[in-house]
């Protein structure tokens, strides 16, 4: 077998869909877990206005239920991340990697703010239509190989077409597009701003771990 | 000049959508391009048509309780794989026996070959898909409430 | 070597290539949604050339993940527009407000969406719902039914923790994917039967 992230550590079996861990996808996956803890303990932050020339400053309030809707949309993108970074089958790698892409339209649609309101909107048509590709890319490679498994597809008997590799690398792009979005709609000093980072966290490790998925099959 | 041009459009997210359907569209070509694909003989869960069934297009054999024989990728992690897909509820039993027409509704029952497929051997499928569904009504109803608010 | 597949395949990324085209040069943000809900069709042909009962599976899956992201997407759509007012008083029949024959009818539709359980029973129970919805103004609480969303998505969850460690237990697995799939469908069609009328 092909190892790019190591010897497999260890096997948990669904049926059809079996979970494996390598030191590679070991790692990516405690980062996700750490960082979903850092968010679950984490207060947000209160953004300060200082009126120029005098001693006045606003903070602005966060209200409780946008900071629990936030709170839990980074929990669920944490836990997809966690997903996506040890699943080993193609199909199901896709629908982890939608899950973190709803989960960051959740996270910055959540803003109550005219301008971020429209980032997530166009956000979420790029998340939408990435999932073409991806799934285009899972069935091109059930269809021409017979196996979704990743453990199958790296033993190298049958051989992924050259597109389907990359529709998969595009779809995910597509997906992990959500930083630029948080990052134009001027949100990492947005209130609430510590979920924002689970957005670019996110991103980062489904683009780690698409690079894995597309050297291993 | 020309880096300067390119960062001046995708700093504009309004133009994000179009450059990535772009991509896709010059992919969709691409993939046009590389055609033909062969087409693996050796499928899971293949398809198969018993004429004169009344469970046509899904019959995958056996009476309930009794364990049919389905081609999943692990058979050994899944020891009751074929139990479900034999398994009718006495309902459409009973359909199945006195006419022909079960088959067209037999995704509607619990049993069936889709089910063993999207419950038991590909579960987790099953579990991320009402999860991404879930979570996207969760956006929508906090969203609906605030518009109310 | 022109078989069967690659000629499906040539037509459905045709169709992806045209609706990705359009796309292009769509402007106005509402049309991008419809026609990004048009893509996710050729993504579901391409899933469908498999052949196999295992695309029958996958096809599900992929359906789900654009419906949701479509409901999203038009909730921000409306926020995003500033859609404030919108006086939907129900379906403004009289025969529909005042006699007992939609109760009748969203009765039968229920109890024989129960009966077909699964996906499709769903369906059918949670249409009976929304018609009740729509000609009556509701004006209840819906924390009953996302908390009756949040039970059936966890039986889910349960019945398959059973179906992988204690996979004699097949049967009673069945019965709970099955009741809860039919319990989800009927209430996230009834949340959005809901949301669709007026909110005073």
């Amino acid at each position: 077998m092909n190892e790019i992230g190591g010897a497999p550590l260890f096997f948990l079996e669904f049926g059809d869909i079996v979970i494996y861990f390598t030191p590679f996808t070991l790692t990516l996956f405690l980062l996700a877990l750490v960082f979903s803890v850092f968010v679950l303990v984490s207060r947000p932050e209160r953004q300060i206005d200082i009126a120029f020339g005098g001693d006045a400053y606003y903070a602005k309030e966060i209200s409780l239920s946008e900071l629990r809707f936030r709170r839990f949309m980074s929990i669920a993108c944490g836990l997809a991340c966690m997903g996506a970074m040890v699943t080993g089958d193609v199909f199901d790698f896709t629908l982890f990697v939608s899950l973190v892409g709803i989960c960051n339209v959740g996270i910055v649609a959540a803003v109550r703010s005219r301008h971020v309101q429209n980032a997530a909107y166009q956000y979420g048509l790029v998340a939408l239509a990435g999932t073409v590709p991806m799934f285009a890319a899972a069935a091109m490679v059930a269809a021409t190989t017979g196996t979704l498994s990743m453990l199958e597809l790296a033993k190298g008997t049958a051989t992924v077409p050259v597109a389907a590799r990359a529709l998969l690398v595009l779809g995910v792009m597509g997906e992990g597009m959500a930083p630029f979005y948080a990052a134009k709609a001027e949100m990492f000093r947005a209130p609430g701003a510590p979920y924002v980072i689970m957005c670019s966290l996110s991103s980062l490790l489904i683009f780690l771990r698409v690079a894995e998925v597309i050297l291993l099959i | 000049m020309i880096i300067q041009k390119i960062s001046r459009i995708l700093s504009n997210f309004d133009n994000i959508l179009p450059v990535f359907a772009a991509a896709c569209a010059a992919m969709s070509l691409l993939v046009i391009l590389t055609l033909p694909l062969p087409y693996s003989g050796d499928q899971l869960y293949p398809k198969q048509i018993v004429p004169g069934s009344s469970l046509n297009p899904y019959d995958r054999g056996g009476p309930p309780f009794t364990q049919a024989v389905i081609h999943s990728q692990y058979p050994g992690n899944s020891p009751t794989a074929g139990y479900v897909t034999a398994y009718l509820t006495p309902l459409s039993l009973f359909i199945s026996e006195h006419t022909l027409y079960m088959g067209t509704t037999i995704v509607a029952h619990p049993g069936g070959i889709l089910d063993e497929i999207l419950y038991n051997t590909r579960g987790l499928d099953t579990v991320v898909e009402p999860t991404i569904l879930f979570v996207a009504f969760a956006v929508a109803a906090y969203l609906f409430r605030k518009r109310e608010a | 070597m022109w078989n069967e597949y690659s000629i499906g395949l040539a037509a459905a990324f045709a169709c992806a290539l045209v609706a990705f085209l359009a796309l292009v040069w769509e402007r106005d943000d509402l049309h991008k949604l419809l026609l990004v809900d048009l893509v996710e069709t050729a993504a579901l042909a391409v899933i469908a050339l498999i052949g196999t009962d295992l695309s029958e599976a996958l096809i599900l899956p992929g359906l789900v993940v654009g419906i949701a992201e479509l409901l999203a997407l038009s909730q921000i759509y409306l926020v995003k527009e500033g859609y404030q007012q919108h006086r939907v008083k129900g379906l403004n029949i009289e025969v529909i407000m005042r006699s007992p024959a939609t109760v009748i009818i969203a009765t039968i539709l229920a109890v024989y969406g129960i009966i077909l359980s699964g996906f499709t029973g769903g369906a059918i129970a949670g249409l009976g719902i929304v018609f009740l919805l729509m000609s009556r103004s509701f004006s209840g609480d819906f924390h009953v039914l996302e908390m009756a969303s949040g039970i059936s998505w966890a039986l889910w969850v349960a019945a398959f923790f059973v179906f992988m460690f204690a996979p004699e237990w097949w049967y009673l697995a069945l019965m709970g994917a099955a009741i809860g799939i039919l319990m989800k469908v009927i209430t996230k069609m009834s949340l959005v039967g809901a949301m669709w009328g007026d909110q005073e």
